[in-house]
């Protein structure tokens, strides 16, 4: 039962206090003279900063090019990594074979794959979608394979006897019981999405919130560097919170049902 | 209805198989042209770069400046984020305090950073190690509160009634309690700090494996390119088969 | 009268690190249909083993014989209800029903009708669109029973069904178990720990030995199931029949004791 919503409200504006006491400390750090104003712009800059990039384009678009590869490359990585860690968890064969790549590619950093698709695919969303793709398909690969192989025995009995055939159950009952380790393991690949995004975007791109960013440091702007940068911490803390949000509304029937709190 | 498992050998069987099958794959294509070199040289030429890059110094040299990079900042990330974590969970206003900037932090693309790391600290060694540190501090943070909150009540109690001042409590009770969580939660942060490291020589040049990965790619060096990956996979697994090893000798760090 | 289920030398043994282990040896029964037969023993004997074996989901040696015909796996004559009650927990006790009516071929309207009439059977009209999770034991092991009846098999498999429930409770599903064999007369074959339980409820009752299990000992049950519970629980015969029974177990709990001490 949800509390009556002016309590709710107070206790958020009361948790964001700290925040405001970081920002007063801030203001204080850059005025003091301690360190050149230059490198740390006071917090009224940055704010300045901020409503000026929303107004024009810049951000908008910008912010909308590292979403778009974002949740594409998450999207196909998900997909994916969901039938093959459930194809995975079903078969032998497919498990024992499949089993030493995965294995391996879990020790890649997969940044380090973006210099190679530069070389094949060039620079732009090709390459950055690709890098985005191969780090959320682990993560769900693997959550998905737990999921699926902690499928109770008594359960599969019971769809048995009463007729469903194993290619049916692969739908109607694993993969409905790995869901509470699926969204696990999509929200973990949410923030991998835009980790991959805005590296390849800094290493090499034309566009995206991460090349923006890069830029304003090249060309001193730093004011409206940090305001990019807030741009995305937020981006990525609503996309956040909706994950959350999602994951509570489709495990309603979850035992611990997941409660909109972090981690 | 029910199913043998595999043994371990035969797993190692499979396993190299498989590996074997596409390093054949790979030298065949390579071969037959069925890519331009320039997009998959073939695995014999890699292998050949591997040696040379060894053999010059470049490859230890780089390997050496990464990793220290990467174990500096975990280290730091770990001494003070299990300090926070623990603090966070014993201390209420610390929580308070704390709390709103892990929420944001935790799923923020902490390499979205880097600029802001390189105009402070520059493109060398501190700018790495205090990125990595960042990045890492998360994950280590949310793992020690975790551990720090899910410590059996009991226990506390009983060193309260043994006298423990606090940083008894601290060293001999808490800690301990909250080792096997924690090692999780660096096992976590290794990763990650790999990662970061590479991602951040690679925009930012200054040295270590990133930015001579890059320095190939620009010069469509592509067996230097290929070469670099394969050993930055074999660090890791390296790295993360290490930890396995550790927990298993180390009964401290098991859960 | 040919027997609804003929187990015929049915053993089974597990592989280990130390060689197999002989979990079930030999086993015979034959189960007429119609009715219910319940297997005792002590822990461990391997009487769900034999359940699961009858049921399809284990592989074992020998023959179980359905009408006659071997069984290849688990089939929708063999209804099963475990103790776990093995409920779907992401669907609604509705949903949960459904499931079991999705493989027979009948309209959507019937499906409907079936459920409908299942779900006041059980007694739970006004809980159609809750889940598993927010149901009581009793309740779930309803939905259980409920969704292995709407499939209609021929024949019920009950595991330890109400091993999980508290007395009364377990008392007030003995009594709505009876009732339903009473009324549809399906062949029920029950596996259970408490052997007032398998002498209210069933018409014979088989003890199994320790492992590896072997049906030792068979018993008739005559009673008069019309009278109510209270006075039957109390008579004479009732009681000498429990006392026989409950002496048989034990002597095969002390078997399995001596054999794991010697």
């Amino acid at each position: 039962m949800p509390a009556k919503l002016p309590f709710r409200l107070m206790n958020w504006l009361w948790q964001m206090v700290p925040l405001l006491i970081f920002v007063v400390l801030w203001h204080l750090l850059s005025n003091s003279g301690l360190i050149d104003k230059a490198f740390l712009p006071e917090p009224r800059e940055v704010f300045a900063a901020l409503v000026d990039l929303l107004r024009g384009p810049q951000v908008v678009e910008n912010l909308a090019i590292t979403l778009f590869r974002s949740f594409t490359g998450l999207l196909l990585g998900a997909v994916a990594g969901v039938w093959i860690g459930l194809l995975m968890a079903r078969s032998e064969v497919f498990r024992a074979y499949v089993t030493p790549i995965v294995g391996g590619t879990y020790s890649l950093p997969k940044s380090a794959l973006i210099p190679l698709f530069i070389l094949w695919f060039g620079i732009g969303s090709v390459t950055a979608i690709c890098a985005v793709f191969l780090a959320c398909l682990l993560p769900m690969i693997v959550n998905t394979y737990h999921g699926v192989n902690t499928t109770p025995k008594v359960l599969v009995w019971s769809a048995e006897a009463m007729g469903y055939s194993q290619r049916q159950m692969l739908t109607r009952i694993f993969l409905p019981h790995a869901l509470p380790d699926i969204m696990t393991g999509l929200r973990i690949a949410l923030g991998f999405s835009f980790v991959l995004a805005i590296s390849s975007e800094m290493i090499a791109s034309t566009n995206g919130i991460g090349k923006l960013i890069f830029m304003y440091g090249e060309n001193g702007a730093y004011s409206y560097m940090f305001a990019a940068i807030a741009c995305i911490v937020v981006a990525a803390f609503i996309s956040d919170r909706i994950m959350l949000w999602l994951t509570h509304i489709w495990l309603i029937w979850h035992e611990s049902a997941v409660s909109t709190e972090t981690a | 209805m029910e199913r043998t498992a595999p043994g371990a050998f035969g797993l190692h069987v499979r396993s190299v198989i498989s590996v074997l099958v596409i390093v054949a794959a790979w030298e065949a294509a390579a071969r037959l042209q069925l890519a331009p070199p320039l997009f998959l040289p073939p695995f014999s030429t890699v292998v050949l770069q591997l040696w040379d890059s060894t053999r010059d110094g470049t490859l230890p040299m780089d390997l050496a400046i990464s990793l220290g990079r990467a174990f500096g900042g975990l280290f730091i990330a770990t001494l003070i984020g299990v300090l926070a974590g623990i603090a966070m969970a014993r201390n209420q206003l610390v929580n308070w305090l704390l709390d709103p900037f892990v929420a944001l932090g935790f799923p923020s693309p902490k390499i979205a950073f880097l600029p802001v790391f390189i105009v402070w600290f520059g493109i060398y060694s501190l700018s790495k190690i205090l990125l990595v540190a960042f990045a890492c501090i998360f994950p280590i943070i949310i793992g020690t509160f975790s551990a720090a909150r899910g410590i059996n009540r009991s226990l506390i109690w009983s060193g309260y009634s043994m006298g423990a001042s606090r940083l008894v409590m601290l060293s001999r009770i808490i800690l301990p309690a909250c080792c096997p969580r924690i090692f999780s939660a660096m096992r976590v942060a290794l990763p990650v700090a790999l990662i970061t490291t590479f991602t951040a020589e690679m925009v930012a040049g200054g040295g270590g494996m990133g930015a001579t990965l890059m320095y190939s790619q620009r010069f469509f060096e592509s067996p230097v390119v290929f070469a670099y990956i394969v050993v930055m996979l074999a660090i890791g697994l390296l790295l993360d088969t290490a930890m396995v090893r550790i927990q298993r000798y180390i009964p401290a760090t098991r859960t | 009268m040919t027997s609804k289920i003929e187990i015929q030398n049915v053993a089974k043994s597990y592989p280990t690190d130390s060689g197999s282990v002989l979990a079930l040896a030999a086993a015979n029964l034959s189960i007429k249909e119609g009715e219910f037969v319940s297997i005792v023993g002590p822990s461990g004997c391997g009487k769900s083993t034999l359940l699961y074996i009858v049921g399809g989901f284990l592989s074992a040696d020998g023959d179980v014989l359905v009408d006659g015909r071997a069984i290849t796996g688990p089939g929708t004559d063999r209804g099963i209800v475990f103790q776990e009650y093995a409920l779907f927990p992401w669907l609604t006790v509705r949903q949960n029903i459904m499931f079991g009516l999705e493989q027979r071929s009948l309209s959507a309207q019937e499906r409907k009708e079936i459920t409908e009439r299942l779900i006041g059977i059980i007694g739970l009209k006004g809980f159609e669109d809750r889940y598993p999770r927010e149901l009581s034991g009793g309740m779930k092991q309803r939905v259980a029973i409920a969704r292995t009846m709407a499939c209609d098999p021929a024949i019920l498999l009950l595991d330890e069904p109400f091993g999980a429930l508290d007395s009364q409770t377990r008392e007030l599903m003995q009594d709505e178990l009876l009732r339903l064999w009473l009324d549809m007369r399906k062949t029920v074959l029950m596996v259970t720990h408490d052997v007032e339980e398998a002498v209210y409820l069933s018409n014979r009752i088989c003890v199994m030995s320790a492992r590896p299990g072997k049906i030792v000992e068979e018993f008739d049950i005559d009673l008069d199931r019309s009278i109510p519970r209270e006075e039957l629980m109390l008579s004479e015969p009732f009681n000498q029949l429990r006392n026989r029974v409950w002496l048989s177990v034990r002597q095969q709990a002390i078997n399995a004791a001596e054999q794991h001490a010697g």
